[in-house]
C-alpha cells in the first residue's frame, strides 16, 4: 500500500497536498485499492465551498459508491475533468493524475486535523 | 435461534456470528492479500485476486477457479430420504438417476422461498443437498424441526416417521466423506483438470460428463466428486466436493496446473458479475428478499413441480403460478466511461417515463451493464426499451432533488436508456 510523503491525510483516507492556499484533494491508495475498478466520478462544481469534511466528490466502482470529504474547509478553484473520460485514473496513480480537485483554503486551521505521512501509515496498522 | 410458524411461515432468527475464515483463507491471504477480503455469509472471503473485471474475462475466456467452499453441504440418507427430499422441495428427486443432480427450492408452508438448492443423487438411499451458505443454519433447522414433528406438514403427516437423516458433510467432527465445494468454471475447465488425473479414462469420464451429471473420480490424488454444475452462466465447468482437509492443496493444483491455460482464482466480484450476467438468481435478491420473489417471478417456475404429488408450500405455488405480474427482467445498459453504473432499487422506467420495476442486481461487464430488475411481466418483452433512473447516490444529491427511492407508476425522466434481453445468457 503506497503512502506519499508530503501530503497529509485524512480517516477516511482522503490526501491534501498543499501548494500555497491551495490545496489538492485526492483519495489514497488504500481507498483506491478498496473499491477497485472506478468506472465514474462525480466533480463538485467549481466555485462551491465545502466546510471541513463536506461531502464534495462521489467516487464509484463497480461495487460500491463512496463519498470523498473535502479534508479542508475551501473553495473549488479547478476540478480534474480528465476523470470524466478516464475515471481509472483514480486506479492507475491516485497521488497523481487521479487527482480530483483544487481548494483554495479559506480557514487554514483546517489543516491542523490531518495527518502526515507516517502518522497516516501507523493508522492503516490499526485497520 | 428459534423457528417458529405463523400461517405456514417459518421464521428463523441468525445469531450474528464473527466471520470466520473459510478453509481456503492462507491460500486468499498469499494471493489477494487482507485488503480484498471480506465477511460473506459468516466467512472471510476474498472479494478479488487481480480485478473483478479480469476475472469474469478469464471465465469467459479460459477458466477461474472460485472458494465455494462456505456453501453447505449436506447428506439425506435412509431408505425414505428420496419421499423425504420429494416433500421439502419443489423438483423431482425420486426418479433422479444416480449420478444426477436437480436444481430445486425449499419453501415454508406459506411459500416463501427459504433456499435454492441442488440435489444430487449419489445412491438408491443417498443424497447431497447443496444449500446457500448464508441459509445453511436456517435450513438445518427446519429440516430437523421437520423430522422432529415441530413443524406440521398437513399433506404429509408421516413425515417424523420417515427413515431418512440429515448430516453435515462439513462438520469437522466426522471422520470421513467430508465435502466442501471449489467451482472451477470456464471453456478451459476440463482441460485443467485433465492435467491433474493420471489416468487417461477419467479425463474422458469427466469430458463425457452431461449437465448435471456427476462422477466421483481421484484428481491430484484427492477424492473428488466432480459435477457439470456451476453458477456462472459458463456451458463449460464443474463444481468439485472435496474433503476440507485437502482443498489447500487442491487448489493449488488446480491453479499450478492451469496457469498455462489461464487459469485464475476468482473472487465473490466476479462471480457475483458472472452470474448476473448470464441471468441467474441470488437467494435474497432474485429470490426472497425485500419483494419476497417466487421462483415463479425469478423465471423458474418450470423447478416448481406443481404435478408433483406433494411438496410443502405447493398450495402457495399454485395461487402465485396463476396472479403473479412482475418478474425479473435482464437489462442491458452501456457502460462505456463516464457513464454512472446503474445500483439496486434505481428505477427502471417505461417509454413514458413511468416507473415500471426496479434494478435487483447489477453488473459492469466490458463497455455494457447488464442488471437484473423485477419489473411488470406486460413490459418485458425482449428488445423492449426502457430507461432507467438513479436513485440519488449522496446526501448532496438528495439535498437537490434526486429520490431516494421511486414508487411503482412514478412518471420521472431517465438518465440511461436500457434494453430488455433474453432472461438467460449462456457462454
Amino acid at each position: 500500500m503506497a503512502v506519499a510523503s508530503g501530503v497529509l491525510y485524512t480517516k477516511d483516507h482522503e490526501w491534501a497536498r498543499v501548494e500555497g492556499d491551495i490545496v489538492i484533494v485526492g483519495i489514497t491508495d488504500y481507498a483506491q485499492e478498496q473499491l477497485g475498478e472506478v468506472v465514474f466520478v462525480e466533480l463538485p462544481q467549481v466555485g462551491k465551498d465545502f466546510g471541513v469534511h463536506q461531502e464534495c466528490a462521489v467516487v464509484e466502482s463497480s461495487k460500491a459508491a463512496s463519498d470523498v470529504y473535502s479534508p479542508v474547509a475551501g473553495q473549488v478553484t479547478e476540478v480534474n475533468t480528465n476523470l470524466e473520460t478516464k475515471p481509472e485514473l483514480i486506479n492507475q496513480d491516485c497521488y497523481g493524475a487521479g487527482w480530483i480537485c483544487k481548494l483554495k483554503i479559506t480557514d487554514k486551521k483546517s489543516l491542523d486535523s490531518l495527518m502526515d505521512a507516517k502518522k497516516y501509515e501507523e493508522y492503516l496498522k490499526t485497520l | 435461534m428459534q423457528g417458529s410458524t405463523s400461517a405456514g411461515q417459518f421464521v428463523f432468527e441468525q445469531r450474528a456470528a464473527e466471520p470466520v475464515p473459510s478453509v481456503l483463507y492462507d491460500e486468499h491471504i498469499k494471493r489477494a492479500g487482507k485488503s480484498h477480503m471480506a465477511a460473506f455469509a459468516g466467512y472471510l472471503m476474498p472479494l478479488w485476486y487481480s480485478s473483478i473485471a479480469e476475472e469474469h474475462r478469464a471465465v469467459r475466456e479460459r477458466a477461474g477457479l472460485f472458494d465455494c467452499t462456505h456453501m453447505g453441504v449436506l447428506e439425506v440418507s435412509g431408505q425414505d430420504a428420496g419421499r423425504f427430499l420429494d416433500i421439502v422441495s419443489t423438483n423431482r428427486v425420486q426418479d433422479l438417476k444416480i449420478g444426477r443432480a436437480r436444481y430445486g427450492y425449499i419453501l415454508d408452508a406459506a411459500g416463501n422461498v427459504l433456499d435454492d438448492i441442488i440435489i444430487y443423487r449419489r445412491g438408491e438411499t443417498s443424497f447431497m443437498v447443496v444449500v446457500n451458505a448464508a441459509n445453511e443454519p436456517k435450513i438445518k433447522f427446519y429440516l430437523h424441526e421437520l423430522q422432529e414433528g415441530r413443524i406440521p406438514v398437513a399433506g404429509a403427516t408421516d413425515v417424523p416417521a420417515l427413515r431418512a437423516s440429515v448430516r453435515d458433510l462439513r462438520d469437522p467432527n466426522r471422520s470421513q466423506d467430508r465435502r466442501v465445494d471449489l467451482a472451477l468454471q470456464g471453456p478451459a475447465a476440463i482441460d485443467a483438470l485433465a492435467k491433474l488425473a493420471n489416468d487417461p479414462s477419467v479425463v474422458e469420464r469427466i469430458a463425457e460428463l452431461k449437465s448435471f451429471a456427476f462422477v466421483e473420480e481421484c484428481l491430484a490424488g484427492v477424492d473428488c466428486l466432480i459435477c457439470r454444475t456451476g453458477y456462472t452462466g459458463s456451458n463449460v465447468g464443474v463444481e468439485l466436493f472435496i474433503d476440507p482437509e485437502q482443498a489447500p492443496c487442491l487448489w493449488d493444483a488446480i491453479l499450478d496446473a492451469g496457469k498455462p491455460l489461464g487459469v485464475l482464482p476468482c473472487g465473490l466480484g466476479a462471480r457475483d458479475s458472472l452470474r448476473i450476467e448470464a441471468g441467474l438468481p441470488l437467494y435474497g435478491h432474485e429470490l426472497d428478499g425485500k419483494f419476497n420473489l417466487s421462483p415463479f417471478e425469478a423465471g423458474y417456475g418450470w423447478a416448481v413441480k406443481l404435478d408433483k404429488e406433494f411438496f410443502i408450500g405447493q398450495a402457495a405455488m399454485r395461487r402465485v403460478a396463476e396472479t403473479y405480474d412482475m418478474e425479473v427482467t435482464r437489462i442491458e445498459m452501456p457502460a462505456t466511461r463516464g457513464i454512472r453504473p446503474v445500483r439496486p432499487d434505481d428505477a427502471v422506467l417505461d417509454e413514458s417515463g413511468a416507473c415500471i420495476g426496479w434494478v435487483l442486481s447489477a453488473a459492469k461487464v466490458e463497455e455494457k451493464q447488464y442488471a437484473l430488475a423485477y419489473i411488470e411481466r406486460k413490459a418485458a418483452q425482449e428488445g423492449t426499451k426502457r430507461g432507467v433512473y438513479y436513485l440519488a447516490r449522496s446526501q448532496s444529491q438528495a439535498e437537490q432533488g434526486r429520490r431516494q427511492a421511486v414508487e411503482r407508476k412514478e412518471k420521472l425522466d431517465a438518465d440511461l436508456a436500457a434494453v430488455v434481453v433474453s432472461r438467460f445468457a449462456r457462454f
